[in-house]
């Protein structure tokens, strides 16, 4: 026992002895190049002019694996011990996580890098470097693997190879993912090393995918995480070769937006970045020490490996650039970065190769949208060019150039003036990007059509309207065919806290050739509020197919309502509810096919009534009105002073539908239709309509019937649906009107003209109540409910009565 | 005729395969209410004491036969690594971190009776292991190994892409399989005749003592030796950077026939097998006790 305690005694101390006298051994570094393969997991980047799966285009377990094994060599070189989970990028080196952890664990490493680039997986483009360690940010479970990061960090940020949008950041994996509790990063989970995750940069930043095809910017992340294992170590003045490395751009020639979708590009990364330049190393006595070409992958880096600390001039040329020299200073074991912004050679003045529109004297007149495109032989000056650029008559617009200033595009503010001869004047005071101006003025004309604004024909929900809540429809109608690309963000319904609604984008309907306007019909997701004030706001973006846009942003006030809301006071006559007793009005001579079906699509019962009817507008007549009678009349009687009311589904045809009533007469009916107005909205609403019948006559229903109504909508016919006929019997209070009397509903008020003088002015509700009254010819009724009201006028001693709806 | 002869023995053949399958007798939670998530749990060969790495780091030993847990060490990375010699005690490495960033190692020896423990190897920098053996145990080191008797019976472990076998006093060193990154979890049948390791990259390779490649059973984790026709093994997947699923797996160790022991969608991990036990812990770490029957 004492024997065994002394042993343990003594191995103690040697532990504690080997601890404090701080070695000279190597420092193992185990090395991950994060993922493997080509399998989605491996993050491919489809970037031009690469497709989805190619392998050589970008792939964050492909530059993963080109930085792990940069790092390896240049740890090597340093005098590390080093171990690497994969050498190759394929499935099978794609170890799981378990696997690759046990692997750090029994090589003994002291440290662990898991070598890899981030993406947000949003929308958004960003660019920074991070790192994580295991356990909460500022309280690793690894002791020390913080001191790791904060030792890497800044060599990774301090590069000037790329463009970063943030400072770096450094967390511990449960803290930045607290939703995944205290599981953490897999590479991270067990590992006994000091283990870092690096993020480098975000390859979701098109830029920066670019650069990570680079084995040069590849290798410099190498580079720059062993200056961090040469941090953490002490080791930084071990190592006595530095490296030269930067970025070639032109000075002013943008970078080519070539990939499907438009990408963000931050501060430098707008420039250019220039394929096989010859760029060379100069010592002191301008000795070419190394060599190196920018490779062609839209990136621009080189780099100069292993170089002797000393002065230095790098040289880079290609044959489209005026060459460029600059000297660096190159220190022990640190990166010297030079970035070059290359000249273009420009050798023959600038001039206008093409320009748009092209109009000749006899030719059609252009449309009043179009954009004045002129296109040079080289990059032009944008200051120069566009002071040179004059319109006779003027037109304020905007400027815009493309394809690196070789394409000048202007674009009036609103549109060219209607029928007008414009005329383009370029001076020759405009300069290409050398300095150089033009020989001579260039001058063109175009003639304008006489239409220069899109049209509104008519909009669903109208100012004021009262909308039905369930999911309702917004449509917008114009005179030419919409261009449908992104419509709907365009067409935008707000609630009266500014809240956008969403578009049920799947229902959405557009225009198509061949339609007789243009239109736009799309549901919101969800239903608005009974009682809520809405806005819709069609912005004047919304343009045809030609550009033509409309004249400003419209702004369209309503109100959502509950259509099949209780009518007090009101009786059922026919609840719709079945097809049974209704017949499709024939023709005799020409089929028809028009048809009543019943729809769940209702506001009572279990049904409503679904009318689909068919115009034939080869037959004059019968072809533009369709209608159906009730085989037998319901027993309920309509009378002078009664009102009708009925829950009618529109479609925004703007059709007009009639309630047809009839009288028997000699053995005729003698029919009275009672029109309920157009079509002019979709989905549910309750019409409500005071019946101006003879009087001492009774009327029973006959049918029903719609009619063609508007030149363009509506001509094929369309569909209706009825729900609940409603009958309010008369208040007994009837009209008596008197010549030349004569009532008006003028907004907020009624408004009473006579011959002679008007006393005063009630108002007088269904019920015989008085709702509002005023001396005078005027009662403002902007505070009364809608609905239908009696008007009683003091006039000239008399009493005069007259209905109006509200 | 000769195909439908084929054919014939082809189903023939094939019969006891479909015919075979695995029943789950039980599964308990451990140490439910007792200890917080446990991780990396360890069987000694008869199933009546657990090793298991606590949520604080703690190395930690469990007596099924009376229910007293014990802290072995309070070292964070032990229970990473930690084995039973073939004598019932633990052997495991501590680690410390030196003034020069480097990290010294130090072999143990946890004696389960006394409930002590020892430094077996020295602190040295570099990789060092402890290695279960039939007779007793050992740490595997670069400067100064542990052996805990003359002859610790047999042995395997690994190093790099080499699965080290002692038999009969005698290390042999064997590379059946070709593995760039390395082998990893080596262990050998309860009857000794066989070693089942990990090599990255092609899957649970099941070799003899003389290093005769006898089968491959698929690209798994973690292999156990259920008995000696079966092992256990971690199928998980992950998308680079966490897990997406984590199951266990009852696999012949003659390649023929395996099957789900649990559900992907489980998370099971780190399983470990003794005394006709299982025992894995989920990767929030829940303990379970899992026992089968295994129909042939």
């Amino acid at each position: 026992m004492k024997k065994n305690l002394f042993k343990s005694m003594i191995l103690a101390l040697m532990a504690v002895f080997a601890v404090n006298m701080a070695s000279a051994q190597q420092p193992h570094v185990y090395i991950n190049p994060g993922h493997g393969g080509y399998d989605s997991d491996d993050r491919n980047m489809v970037i031009y002019p690469f497709v989805q799966g190619d392998s050589a285009g970008s792939w964050e377990s492909k530059s993963n694996l080109r930085k792990g094994l940069a790092l390896r060599e240049i740890l090597q070189k340093k005098g590390y011990k080093t171990s690497i989970s994969r050498v190759t990028n394929t499935t099978a080196d794609d170890l799981a996580l378990s696997t690759i952890v046990a692997l750090c664990n029994q090589s003994g490493a002291d440290v662990f890098y898991s070598v890899h680039s981030n993406a947000t997986g949003t929308s958004a483009r960003t660019n920074f470097p991070m790192v994580f360690y295991r356990g909460y940010t500022g309280s690793p479970q690894i002791a020390n693997a913080d001191v790791l990061a904060a030792d890497l960090e800044p060599y990774l940020y301090a590069s000037q190879n790329t463009v970063w949008t943030h400072n770096y950041q450094i967390w511990g994996d449960w803290s930045f993912r607290p939703e995944w509790g205290t599981q953490g990063y897999g590479v991270l989970r067990g590992n006994r090393a000091v283990a870092n995750l690096s993020e480098g940069s975000f390859h979701d930043y098109i830029p920066e995918a670019y650069r990570l095809l680079s084995f040069y910017y590849c290798w410099m992340e190498g580079w720059n995480i062993s200056l961090g294992a040469d941090k953490y170590f002490g080791r930084l003045n071990n190592y006595n070769l530095g490296v030269v490395t930067g970025n070639v751009r032109d000075d002013r020639i943008k970078r080519l937006q070539e990939c499907a979708q438009p990408f963000l590009v931050y501060g430098d990364d707008n420039l250019m970045p220039i394929h096989n330049a010859t760029v060379r190393l100069l010592d002191a006595a301008g000795n070419e020490v190394q060599q190196c070409v920018t490779d062609t992958l839209r990136n621009g880096i080189y780099v100069f490996k292993y170089v002797t600390p000393g002065t230095y001039t790098v040289e880079v040329s290609t044959p489209k650039h005026f060459t460029q020299t600059k000297t660096v200073t190159v220190t022990a074991n640190a990166p010297t970065y030079q970035n070059f912004y290359l000249k273009r050679v420009r050798d023959t003045p600038p001039e206008v190769l093409e320009y748009s529109p092209v109009w000749n004297e006899g030719d059609p007149a252009v449309k009043c949208s179009t954009p004045i495109v002129l296109t040079f032989n080289w990059d032009m000056d944008s200051v120069t060019t566009c002071g040179a650029f004059t319109l006779d008559p003027p037109v304020e617009g905007n400027f815009k150039w493309e394809d690196s200033y070789h394409r000048l595009v202007f674009t009036p503010v609103d549109a060219f003036d209607v029928s007008t001869l414009y005329t383009m004047t370029l001076k020759k005071s405009a300069e290409h990007g050398g300095g150089t101006p033009m020989v001579e003025d260039f001058t063109m004309q175009f003639l304008t059509q006489p239409r220069n604004h899109l049209a509104e024909l008519a909009v669903f929900p109208y100012e004021g309207a009262q909308v039905h809540y369930k999911t309702p429809t917004v449509e917008l109608r114009v005179d030419s065919l919409l261009d449908s690309y992104n419509l709907f963000q365009r067409l935008r319904v707000l609630d009266n806290e500014g809240n956008e609604l969403d578009w049920n984008k799947r229902s959405i309907k557009y225009n198509k050739r061949g339609d007789a306007y243009g239109f736009v019909r799309i549901p919101l997701v969800k239903d608005i509020e009974v009682g809520k004030d809405y806005r819709l706001i069609l912005d004047v973006d919304i343009a045809d197919t030609a550009g033509i846009h409309l004249p400003a942003t419209r702004i369209i006030n309503f109100t959502g309502v509950d259509a099949g809301a209780d009518k007090p006071g009101m009786e059922v006559v026919e609840g719709f509810e079945s097809t049974d007793g209704f017949s499709v009005m024939e023709n005799p001579t020409y089929y028809t096919e028009s048809k009543i079906t019943a729809s769940t699509d209702r506001l009572f019962g279990n049904k409503s009534l679904q009318f689909a009817y068919v115009y034939n507008f080869d037959i004059e007549y019968y072809g533009r009105s369709q209608g159906f009678i009730f085989d037998e009349a319901p027993a309920v009687k309509f009378s002078r002073g009664d009102t009708l009311g009925i829950h009618v589904w529109g479609d925004m045809s703007y059709n007009i539908p009639s309630v047809i009533l009839s009288i028997p007469c000699d053995g005729y009916s003698y029919v009275w239709p009672i029109e309920l107005g157009e079509i002019n909205f979709h989905g549910w609403r309750y019409l409500e309509i005071p019946l101006d019948l003879p009087a001492d006559s009774t009327f029973q229903l006959y049918g029903f019937s719609i009619r063609h109504n508007h030149p363009l909508m509506g001509k094929s016919g369309g569909t209706i649906k009825l729900d609940n006929l409603l009958k309010k019997a008369s208040s007994g209070i009837d009209e008596t009107r008197l010549a030349d009397m004569k009532v008006n509903v003028a907004g907020d008020y009624i408004v009473v003209s006579a011959d002679t003088w008007v006393q005063g002015v009630e108002l007088i509700d269904v019920n015989g109540r008085t709702v509002k009254a005023a001396g005078g010819n005027c009662l403002n009724v902007a505070d009364v409910d809608h609905g239908i009201y009696i008007v009683r006028v003091h006039i000239n001693g008399q009493t005069a009565t007259h209905k109006v709806r509200l | 005729m000769k195909k439908l002869f084929l054919f014939m023995l082809a189903v023939a053949l094939a019969l006891p395969a479909m015919a075979q399958e695995v029943e789950v007798v039980s599964k308990q939670r451990l140490l439910e209410g007792v200890e917080g998530p446990a991780y990396y749990p360890v069987l000694n060969p008869t199933g009546d004491r657990l090793l298991f790495s606590a949520e604080d780091g703690a190395l930690k030993l469990h007596d099924f036969a009376d229910g007293v847990t014990t802290v072995v060490t309070r070292d964070y990375v032990a229970g990473n690594d930690a084995c039973f010699g073939g004598d019932n005690k633990v052997y495991f490495v501590t680690q410390q971190m030196g003034e020069d960033h480097l990290i010294y190692r130090t072999g143990q020896c946890f004696d389960v009776l006394t409930r002590q423990a020892a430094v077996v190897t020295p602190s040295q920098h570099g990789a060092v292991h402890a290695v279960p053996a039939t007779r007793g145990g050992a740490l595997r080191a670069p400067q100064q190994n542990y052996d805990s008797s003359a002859n610790i019976g047999e042995a395997v472990w690994t190093e790099e892409s080499r699965v080290h076998v002692i038999v009969d006093g005698k290390e042999r060193v064997f590379s059946p399989v070709d593995s760039w990154a390395g082998y990893l979890w080596a262990s050998l049948s309860p009857d000794g005749k066989r070693v089942a390791f990990f090599a990255a990259g092609k899957g649970i390779v099941i070799i003899d003592l003389r290093g005769q490649m006898l089968a491959m059973l698929g690209n798994y984790e973690m292999p156990c030796w259920y008995n000696n026709d079966y092992l256990v093994a971690q199928n998980a997947k992950d998308d680079g950077h966490q897990f997406t699923s984590s199951q266990l797996l009852l696999l012949k160790a003659d390649g023929t026939w395996q099957a789900e022991l649990t559900k992907p969608v489980s998370m099971a991990m780190h399983p470990t097998c003794g005394g006709g036990k299982i025992v894995y812990s989920t990767i929030d770490g829940l303990l379970y006790e899992m026992k089968i029957n295994i129909h042939e």
